[in-house]
């Protein structure tokens, strides 16, 4: 019976794959029609960096397995990826630290992912584009009329809202954030953001926020797709293009609009040090003897539990490490408002402080005080009581008495 | 000493809490001890450094002991509230209305600071602080057990809590996300150990105090009342 059913919805399963492969053959027959012209070709691009022709199939692999489709996908990831330096890519900067760029673009070798971003058909990149002040502003222009409906706008960083957004204003026209934002994303094929600041504000809106920073979707009211992280896996974005391209749309997305095939599980669950949890294996102190044999960083205050991320499965730089690995816990960067819910980073929940701004302490203090405080409450009513000999008893007695 | 024996003679017993209502409390009362210990456990968990790591599993076990009381105060919690509704004896939800009643209410504060001899009225199965309080432990249970089943459902193993995830992911993103849950679940678990401080001591405060043997009340459903004269 159970045998029977199995290989039914096995069928099923694959069926529906089949067609979802037939669509995506489709589509990108097409986009291979409409899609600009590269400026270089991607396959001669891998030769000049020294990619062979092995190891870029072993990166399809990769990113099939991330983007979590069956391995018979990896010729259209391929094909995808040849058409990813076609895509027109317009890339704001607005309140943030460029970090997100500097972990996209720079890595010490280069890999598929490092290649595809390097080539990418960056129409505007204010950190990159070698033009300047009035010609700056008018490639923008230029690139929204020419690739109007066409184009990915990705945003890197927050917009303050604050005095009516004075705080950020960007060229020679004093145009704030929200307004330049505004712009892009009317002409835009899709809005992705980079990193929590654009996502969710990140540090720029921990408390107490003076810039009135918010994130885009939030800004502008849009439909946004939140590669979500401070900075966030380049393979992620990678990932949601190839996704865009292989299928003419953004991938499913949590109701935070992060995807989720990179953030629909919690860094905890991926995580490699998760059978020490289990055990009871904690590092206590930094660089202790469980440090050195690689125990779980819970009590070092890791946010893992509370984080929603990929990082343990793909890692970071061609998967070389990512910060649990590298010995220190998760500080939940992929989750909106970490600073202001995770705080104190290096300290477990026990240790997260209660109580209004000035006034504040350690929940655990406040609450074991409050224990104290009601024990010796009970405590004192208990003698009181038995010194006024309380009680209806008493009242009747006395009654009788003066009888 | 004849006075004493008197007053003894005078008192006649009276059916307070039916069989299920004491089933449940102290189903209650045990799954939420467990629920403290357990739950204390992964707030601040002492590490085990001895042994092969494949060996233990102190975590694992406290966790799965955490979420099976956690499972069991969940339904204790909706079978109380069907009862109130629902039970034939004195488990109405009215009796929850006994604060309402607001001279009752200051008599039994000023009897509870021992400032009046004046004893309150028994009209409800509660009093009106009592009322107020267990209503308070309601909306406390409450929330743990909906900030409990966010934070079982948001694990690789969220199992038959996928089906609740519908209503559960967007209390969670409400919330602020599952860090905040967790410091909630927290929070929530101090007022309990709060609760039951004053609740143990307000029991046995009634018992010496009424002589009606309130403690053993939850346990043979007998209270003695003073006859009235
Ligand atoms: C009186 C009732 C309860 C108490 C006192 C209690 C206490 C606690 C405490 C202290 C924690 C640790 C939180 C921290 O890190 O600071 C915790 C975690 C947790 N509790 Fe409860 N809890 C109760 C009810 C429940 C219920 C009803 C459920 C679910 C059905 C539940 C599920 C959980 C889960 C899933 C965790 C997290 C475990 C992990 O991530 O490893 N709890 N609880
Ligand atoms: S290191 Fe962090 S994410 Fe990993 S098991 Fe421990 S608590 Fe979970």
């Amino acid at each position: 019976m159970g045998g029977t059913n199995g290989s039914g919805n096995r069928r099923t399963v694959e069926k529906q794959y089949r067609e979802l492969m037939e669509y995506c053959q489709v589509h990108l027959d097409q986009i291979e029609e409409t899609l600009p012209e590269p400026r270089e070709s991607f396959q001669e691009g891998l030769a000049a960096r020294g990619i062979s022709r092995r190891e870029f199939v072993k990166w399809t692999s990769f990113i099939t397995g991330v983007l979590m489709l069956p391995p018979m996908f990896r010729p259209m990831v391929a094909r995808a990826a040849e058409n990813f330096n076609r895509l027109p890519v317009i890339w704001l900067n607005f309140a943030e630290c460029t970090g997100c760029s500097e972990a996209f673009l720079r890595s010490s070798y280069p890999n598929v992912d490092d290649i595809l971003l390097d080539t990418i058909s960056l129409e505007y990149h204010e950190t990159l584009m070698a033009a300047s002040g009035k010609q700056a502003e008018e490639n923008f222009k230029k690139a929204m009329t020419d690739f109007e409906g066409q184009y990915i706008l990705v945003f890197e960083g927050a917009i303050p809202e604050g005095m009516d957004g004075k705080y950020l204003r960007i060229g020679s026209e004093g145009k704030t954030s929200k307004e330049i934002g505004t712009e892009a994303a009317s002409k835009a094929a899709a809005v992705i953001c980079i990193g929590s600041c654009s996502s969710f504000g990140n540090v720029q809106a921990a408390k107490p926020n003076p810039t009135d920073a918010k994130g885009i979707r939030e800004s502008l009211g849009i439909r946004t797709i939140n590669i979500a992280g401070c900075p966030p896996n380049p393979v992620n974005f990678v990932g949601t293009v190839l996704h865009f391209l292989m299928f003419g749309a953004l991938p499913p997305t949590d109701s935070l609009g992060r995807p989720l095939f990179a953030y629909g599980k919690r860094i905890h669950d991926y995580c490699e040090r998760r059978s020490h949890y289990d055990a009871g294996e904690y590092v206590e102190e930094w660089g202790d003897a469980g440090a050195k044999r690689g125990w779980c960083l819970y009590k070092m205050g890791c946010k893992g539990p509370y984080t929603y991320a990929n990082c343990g499965k793909v890692r970071y730089n061609d998967g070389t490490s990512w910060p649990i690995m590298g010995g220190h816990g998760c500080m939940g960067c992929y989750e909106p408002g970490f600073w202001d819910t995770m705080a104190p980073l290096e300290k477990p929940i026990s240790d997260q402080a209660i109580g209004v701004e000035g006034v504040e302490s350690k929940v655990n203090t406040v609450f074991a005080t409050l224990a104290g405080l009601t024990v010796a409450g009970v405590a004192a009513h208990a003698a009181a009581s038995a010194i006024k000999r309380h009680g209806p008893e008493e009242e009747t007695k006395k009654k009788a008495e003066k009888k | 000493m004849e006075n004493k024996d008197t007053a003894m003679e005078k008192r006649i017993p009276v059916r307070e809490w039916t069989v299920p209502i004491r089933v449940h409390h102290w189903a209650m009362a045990i799954s939420i001890f467990f629920l403290i210990v357990t739950g204390w456990y992964i707030a601040d968990p002492f590490g085990v450094s001895s042994g092969e790591t494949v060996h233990k599993f102190l975590m694992g076990e406290m966790r799965y002991y955490h979420l099976l009381f956690g499972i069991i105060l969940t339904m204790l919690f909706v079978w109380r509230m069907y009862m109130g509704f629902f039970a034939r004896f004195h488990a109405n939800w009215k009796n929850f209305l006994a604060f309402t009643d607001w001279k009752n209410f200051v008599k039994q504060i000023k009897f509870y600071l021992l400032v009046s001899n004046e004893r309150p009225e028994h009209v409800y199965l509660y009093g009106p602080l009592q009322a107020l309080s267990y209503i308070g432990l309601f909306v406390m249970i409450f929330f743990i057990v909906i900030t409990g089943l966010i934070l079982t459902g948001a694990g690789y193993d969220h199992g038959l809590l996928g089906l609740a995830a519908w209503i559960l992911t967007p209390l969670e993103r409400l919330m602020g996300g599952l860090a905040v849950v967790r410091y909630v679940h927290h929070i929530l678990t101090w007022l309990f150990v709060l609760f039951i401080i004053v609740h143990i001591y307000m029991a046995f405060w009634y018992d010496i105090v009424f002589k009606e043997g309130t403690v053993s009340s939850m346990i043979n459903g007998v209270v003695f009342k003073a006859k009235e004269h």
